[in-house]
């Protein structure tokens, strides 16, 4: 089963997308700061990151760059799930390592195809 | 005297206990009451994650039907995640505060005494992307308190409904206005149909207004703009506002933006014009564009030179190209961050 790690302070929408994604058969790692996000990468090495931006302690472009920087975690796949909308944000997340920004307010059916044609790429 | 002295120190403790005993009591109370909250929160919350996760396909009844007091609890976690949903998710959601007489409690609290409840209100209805709340909540543009014109300019843009723009882009004008960037925002949102009214805007007396305006023009990508936002660029009494005709040109990406762009770029217009005129071509994409940057490598003023470098490498090839035949420093800088490394590093 595909591991996804989700990492969001806002209990309601972690939970909502954890429901959502496990809906469509993932299983789900639910995380609720930057930091735990980087420690549960490492040890579950998830196939995919759903990371919010911001975060207390380490923000999500934080972990992001932290993901990439480690071999053994540089391959997963990271989607950056924010409020900030201006373009300057989200030229940082890209430049930051992610491979898709989706911005509040979200569709979580959008999210989850997003997060299904990211998976499908990588496989091919 | 030893007797006065007791009592008092019998009187202070008294009252050092009475308030120790007094905090305990209402943190235990607030403990107590958040705990039958979240109690009584969670059978509702968790229907509600479970009727967003289903895009409100079912499970529409049991919300409309949760008693108010269950649903008061939820309510923080409801507007939550209204605020942040969009699409199918979003209007289920929608539907069911609709049902609940939100819409209408909301509406009657944007004329309530308390600043915090006509933020709310304008809030909940802007959340609720309601259409038939603009006119009401354009009344809130101009109210007393800054917190709820903010509020206020924030609903109309997640209502995106073009007819409020001439009204946000009037109430820029107050004597404390709200955030250019949230207006700028707003009118975004508002899409392409508040086209005409920002253009009509460039001609407003204040600069502030105009140097929105164009933000949100360029922003929109709003190409049929660009022969009046060229007439800005040319013609406009404040500088400002010509670097953000310029900025906002280069956005665009429009064939019509190139030729006012490159006018720009030679004296007698200001340097600081002249940079922002360098750094919108390289935005623009035109290759028409390299010949006259490169004739800018040199420019005696640093930063024109900087700008026409650093805009030839974004025009890719052909500006390369360029930057290579010219050996300044300016060039290698310009080139040298088209190495994968030294990008990585920055």
């Amino acid at each position: 089963m595909t591991v996804v790690l989700v990492a969001d302070d806002d209990a309601d929408i972690r939970d909502l997308v954890a429901f959502k994604l496990e809906q469509a058969g993932f299983e789900v790692i639910a995380v609720e700061d930057g930091q735990t996000a980087v420690e549960q990468a490492r040890s579950r090495q998830p196939t995919l990151a759903v990371l919010d931006v911001s975060m207390p302690g380490l923000s999500g472009i934080d972990v992001c760059r932290m993901l990439r920087a480690e071999p053994a975690t540089a391959g997963i796949l990271i989607i950056m799930l924010t409020a900030r909308v201006q373009e300057q944000d989200v030229e940082g997340g890209f430049s930051a390592g992610a491979d898709d920004y989706v911005t509040k307010p979200f569709s979580p059916r959008e999210l989850v195809s997003r997060i299904q044609a990211l998976l499908s790429r990588a496989r091919a | 005297m030893f007797a006065v002295f007791g009592v008092a120190i019998l009187v202070l403790l008294g009252v050092l206990v009475g308030t120790a005993a007094g905090i305990i009591v209402v943190r235990v109370g607030r403990r107590v009451r958040g705990k039958r909250r979240a109690a009584l929160a969670a059978g509702p919350r968790r229907a509600l994650l479970a009727f967003v996760a289903e895009n409100g396909e079912e499970g529409s009844e049991d919300l409309i039907a949760i008693p108010d007091d269950a649903w008061r609890a939820a309510l923080p976690a409801a507007l939550g995640l209204l605020g942040k949903l969009r699409g199918d998710a979003h209007s289920a959601l929608v539907s069911v505060f609709l049902h609940r007489g939100a819409a209408r409690a909301a509406l009657a609290d944007l004329h309530a005494r308390s600043a915090v409840r006509r933020a709310r209100a304008a809030q909940l209805l802007g959340d609720l992307e309601l259409r038939e709340a603009v006119p009401q909540i354009c009344e809130l543009l101009t109210d007393r308190d800054h917190e709820v014109r903010v509020v206020a300019v924030r609903a109309l843009g997640r209502i995106g409904d073009a007819k409020a723009a001439w009204r946000m882009i009037a109430s820029l004008d107050l004597r404390d206005p709200v955030p250019s960037l949230l207006a700028t925002q707003a009118l975004v949102q508002m899409g392409r149909g508040a086209e005409v009214t920002l253009s009509a805007a460039l001609d407003h007396p204040q600069a502030r207004v105009r140097a929105v305006c164009l933000d949100a023009l360029g922003l929109l990508g709003a190409t049929g703009a660009v022969s009046r936002m060229a007439r800005v660029l040319a013609d406009d009494d404040i500088l400002d506002v010509r670097v953000a005709a310029a900025t906002n040109l280069g956005r665009l990406g429009a064939r019509g933006a190139l030729q006012p762009l490159i006018d720009s770029l030679d004296p007698p217009h200001p340097d600081a014009l002249r940079a922002a005129a360098a750094r919108a071509l390289g935005d623009l994409g035109a290759p028409a564009a390299v010949p006259p940057l490169a004739a800018h490598l040199d420019d005696g003023e640093f930063q024109i030179a900087h700008e026409a470098a650093h805009s030839l490498r974004r025009l890719g090839p052909p500006g390369i190209a360029a930057l290579k035949e010219r050996d300044n420093d300016h060039c290698r800088e310009a080139l040298a961050l088209l190495q994968p490394d030294l990008v990585g590093a920055q």
